[in-house]
């Protein structure tokens, strides 16, 4: 697993013109957590049904409604949950570090959200070993288009994710330990297009902080 | 009863439910306890099973049975717990077996994680044990808990509102820590502690992966120990465990002969692993254990086992310090966690934290100040107080193993506070003085230590946890007194074998270089035995002087964390000597935090502090907010800028307390976090940016209720108020606020943000300003405060 640095970058609203300071900076920081806490993750296949709403995982009772779900599992007999955290320990990490020295802080901050992502490719290559012949998906994610965030307490009680990751939603459907993912990804026989593009399908694509700033998240 | 539970050899538990009914078809998910309520049968027979299978103690199926996960259901949670343990009773009954009360994770994080307080954490335990104590239950087993904190809330509630022996089990990763970094060591210490009766591991890992966990829990604590592990570990394409009855029983067995005496199976085992265990286990003894005893302090992820010299950090105290008495009056705990820091950085062991002083309610206090500590430092602490009801109050929301600074010989003081220490497992600290003051000679202190211990195991409280305090006197007063002390500290360590404490820096009280006489007294002391030093860590001449000790006694092993101290250090730098010095513009620039402190400190001598602020201060840093919208800086050097004004401003207010003038104020602003939003790292940011301009800034914390936010703008009159929402989902708690701040008869200027927060959002729903980051938050600040 590898944290990368040019996503910790972009989120602190700088990329290719980040002066070496701030570089070096991201680098040792990137460098204290990743020895420090490790990606946890727990994952799930279920067999996926078409139905009137939406698509069902009949072995978990989880419905997945909307048209970009519908778009981008088209082709999928089976979906995957997955759910990745940083866990508590990083969270303690950033309250100490934002008693000391808040700067230090943003860039931990950073660090944790490109290291999260990092524990989801992770899963992605395990499955892709562990399910040779199958193609997988981009992964999405509970707001993604028009599937709901109220979908987020649902995959984390079937991936029963307080007892196997310490992963925690709120009534209001955030999750705690904030540096946390849950996820969909299906799988097909065929292989599958990557959707996920630039800003287009983003929910947060009226408010993201990057696009404010005339950026954005994809490659 | 207690007794009599604990007389089997090796008592067997029950093994997993939830397992056991999504194999009879339910799925996963859902709320398993108002299965109690649709079928009790079922539940009946799976108990059944279990006691067939050699069960002798069984948990009711009231896992999840609290206020809040019941909360949506209809149903109660005295009429979820009846119903289980009614069933459970049943199916137990003429059997012999006993029947627990479950008791789980409440399903939401306790503060500082999350935002559920430790009382109200307590409050939902104590319904669920005074239901279940009501119904019938025979004991508690509090089990899966990842969470220290929690985790006392529960055995709290169970120990002080029922007369039920209470098993503490906690689920642990194969790297030795809980989800949320608690360590076995403290687990097993803290708890014990508390007073649980027996304490083990359940959950997470198959046997094999728990031996060595089991291992180092058998070494930290006397109690029955207890392993109730998964049949494996469940794989994710299909879900099984991958460890079944015959290989589950063969990893157990070793964890018995290390001397685990209460065994049963958690996810993934049914009653035929319990039949395999029973008949595997029958007429087998736990084998010896080998607990280490030690004096011990600790927070969940930083035990302390008191075997060397540990430093008592000195600086949490008022006594003298006019700003430290500043800050309590005027409730800056952020001062004081800034001094807990500084001391964890500068290499402490344990803090001393001492918050009395006139004017301030020292019983309301020391808790939240605890709270505060343990938000952001893992160092153990030492409550240091005369006054009961503030030790109470402060060792109740601590989390871990504290000590308690301080008894002396005197009867009645030995009355009121050990009875405290014993309730919460405390250690405390023993001054050899009583009604008679401070006996001259060193046999007349030592005869008060063994009075203290005495007194001390007459309660219940270990050896091991009773520290003794030789007493420092000055050496410029009363000279001969140096030596005695010394004595008192060898005779204390070496006869009666207990924990040496001393406050060094007394001993130089009134001499010029004071810094030599206190390192050498130090020295001294340690080779006597003094073991707890209570020191300023701040003082190099102090901190220096253990690292050496400890490569001099083999504690430091291979000098390593001597060399990592001294290699490569360089001769300091003169800064004034050297051509091209930052100026403090520079220094607060570049956000160079010390130096900027310096210069300030130099330059108040020909300017006034009003001066340093408009002449330098706000310009260099209006010059990095410049930098920062034309993109040519970036977050994190603005706000490295920002704490190097802080530093600027911490000198200022230094000088203003010390010279007795009323302290600089800019004007006072609220900000918070709106309700159900937990994450405030945005919100901590503007507060950063926004103090180091110089604003007086009251940070109402993260999930701010409405009403809250109103009635601090009300008692406090404060004309701006930012909000910060970061989902969709709580900006209607945004709005909420909005509307209720312009009803008041004097609306406050508002502004919002955050990442879901749009200008034209913040215009509809009322608020005055939109800002998009910190800078801009400091824009809208000038306009409306000046």
């Amino acid at each position: 697993m590898e944290l990368n640095l040019d996503e910790a970058l972009r989120y602190l609203g700088a990329k290719s013109q980040a002066p070496e300071q701030l570089r070096a900076d991201v680098a040792a920081t990137a460098k204290k957590l990743t020895s420090a806490v490790q990606p946890r993750y727990t994952y799930r296949v279920c067999a996926l049904h078409r139905t009137n709403q939406g698509f069902l995982l009949p072995e978990v009772n989880l419905l997945l409604p909307g048209a970009d779900a519908a778009r981008m599992l088209a082709q999928c007999d089976q979906a995957v949950l997955l759910a990745c955290t940083l866990g508590a320990q990083f969270e303690t990490l950033l309250r100490a570090e934002q008693a000391r020295d808040m700067a230090k802080a943003v860039i931990l901050d950073a660090c944790g959200s490109a290291w999260v992502e990092a524990g989801c490719d992770q899963v992605e290559s395990e499955l892709a070993v562990r399910l040779p012949g199958r193609y997988l998906t981009d992964r999405f994610s509970p707001g993604y288009g028009d599937l709901p965030l109220s979908l987020q307490p649902e995959i984390c009680a079937v991936l029963d994710t307080p007892r196997r990751l310490g992963l925690h939603v709120t009534e209001h459907f955030l999750m705690n330990p904030s540096k946390s993912v849950t996820a969909i990804i299906g799988l097909s026989d065929h292989p599958q297009t990557a959707r996920i593009r630039g800003c287009a399908h983003c929910f947060m694509r009226e408010t993201c902080a990057l696009r404010k700033g005339g950026k954005h998240c994809a490659n | 009863m207690q007794t009599e539970l604990f007389q089997d050899k090796i008592l067997i538990l029950d093994g997993g439910m939830g397992t056991v009914l999504q194999q009879r078809g339910l799925p996963p998910g859902g709320q398993p306890e108002l299965l109690n309520l649709t079928q009790p049968e079922l539940l009946e027979s799976i108990h059944r099973e279990y006691i067939e299978a050699g069960s002798r103690v069984i948990y009711a199926n009231t896992f999840g049975a609290n206020g809040l996960k019941l909360a949506k259901t209809g149903h109660s949670v005295e009429e979820i717990i009846t119903a289980a343990v009614t069933i459970a009773k049943r199916a137990a009954a003429d059997t012999g077996a006993r029947v627990a009360l479950d008791v789980g994770p409440l399903g939401e994080l306790l503060e500082p994680m999350g935002t559920l307080p430790f009382e109200r954490a307590y409050e939902l335990f104590q319904a669920m044990v005074q239901a279940g104590s009501r119904a019938g239950a025979d004991l508690i087993a509090i089990e899966t808990m990842t969470d220290l904190y929690e985790t006392k809330a529960a055995l709290l509630a169970a120990k002080e509102n029922t007369g039920l022996p209470v098993l503490v089990t906690m689920s642990f990763e194969a790297s030795g820590r809980t989800f949320t970094g608690c360590t076995v060591a403290s687990m097993a210490r803290a708890l014990e502690g508390l007073g649980a009766d027996a304490i083990g591991l359940n959950c997470s890992l198959g046997p094999d992966l728990l031996t060595p966990l089991l291992k180092e829990l058998c070494a930290n604590t006397r109690l029955p120990v207890i392993a109730k592990p998964n049949a494996g570990l469940p794989d994710p394409v299909h879900g099984h465990y991958n460890m079944g009855p015959e290989a589950f029983v063969q990893a157990i067995l070793p964890c018995v002969e290390m001397g685990v005496s209460i065994v049963g199976g958690c996810c993934g085992t049914t009653p035929e692993y319990i039949r395999q265990l029973s008949a595997a286990l029958e007429d087998r003894e736990p084998g010896n254990r080998n607990y280490r005893a030690a004096g011990f302090v600790c927070t969940p992820s930083a035990p302390a086992i008191l075997d060397g010299v540990r430093v008592i950090g000195e600086r949490i105290n008022p006594t003298g310090k006019k700003r430290f008495q500043q800050a309590l009056l005027e409730d800056d705990l952020d001062y004081i966690l800034d001094m807990a820091v500084q001391q964890e950085d500068a290499g402490a062991d344990i803090l001393d934290v001492n918050v009395g002083y006139p004017g301030v309610d020292e019983a309301a206090m020391l808790p939240r100040v605890v709270k505060k500590l343990q938000s952001a430092i893992s160092l153990p602490l030492q409550l240091d107080s005369s006054n009961p009801d503030a030790l109470e109050a402060g060792l109740r929301v601590y989390n871990g193993k504290a000590a308690v600074n301080s008894v002396n010989g005197e009867q009645a003081v030995l009355d009121r506070i050990l009875p405290i220490v014993k309730k919460y497992g405390a250690s405390v600290v023993g001054l050899t003085l009583d009604k008679d003051g401070i006996p001259q000679t060193a046999e007349g202190r030592v005869a008060i230590a063994r009075r203290i211990l005495d007194a001390a195991l007459s309660y219940g409280i270990p050896k091991e946890d009773v520290w003794i305090d030789c007493l420092t006197l000055t050496v410029s007063a009363q000279q001969e007194q140096a030596a005695e002390t010394l004595k008192a500290v060898q005779t204390v360590r070496e006869t009666l074998g207990l924990q040496v404490v001393l406050g060094v820096s007394n001993i130089s009280f009134g001499l010029p270089n004071r810094a030599l006489i206190t390192q050498n007294f130090l020295i001294q002391a340690m080779h006597a035995g003094l073991t707890l030093p209570i020191i300023n860590p701040n003082q190099k001449e102090m901190m220096d002087a253990v690292a050496a000790f400890r490569v001099l006694s083999g504690e430091d092993r291979e000098c390593r964390a001597y060399v990592a101290r001294f290699a490569g250090e360089t001769p300091a730098v003169q800064p004034t000597a050297a051509p091209g010095a930052p100026t403090l513009d520079d220094a607060i620039i570049r956000g160079l935090k010390a130096e900027a402190g310096k210069l300030a400190r130099r330059a108040l001598s020909n300017e006034s502090e009003l001066a340093l602020v408009e002449g330098h201060l706000i310009p260099a840093l209006d010059k990095v907010g410049e930098e920062y919208e034309a993109g040519r800086l970036f977050l994190p050097q603005l706000l490295s800028a920002a704490q190097a004004a802080q530093a600027v401003f911490e000198v200022i207010r230094d000088s203003i307390a010390n010279s007795g003038g009323a302290p600089m104020k800019k004007g006072k602003l609220i900000v918070a976090t709106v309700q159900g939003d937990i994450h405030d790292i945005g919100k901590n940011i503007v507060k950063t940016v926004l103090e180091n301009y110089g604003y007086d800034v009251l940070d109402l914390g993260r999930d701010a209720p409405p009403e809250d936010i109103v009635r601090a703008v009300t008692e406090q009159d404060v004309g701006l108020v930012g909000l910060s929402a970061l989902m969709t989902t709580t900006l209607p708690a945004m709005v909420e606020t909005v509307r209720l701040l312009r009803k008041l008869p004097k609306p406050p200027v508002t502004f919002v943000g955050g990442a879901v927060v749009t200008p034209e959002f913040a215009q509809r729903m009322g608020a005055d300003y939109y800002a998009k980051d910190a800078r801009q938050s400091v824009e809208i600040a000038r306009k409306v405060l000046g």
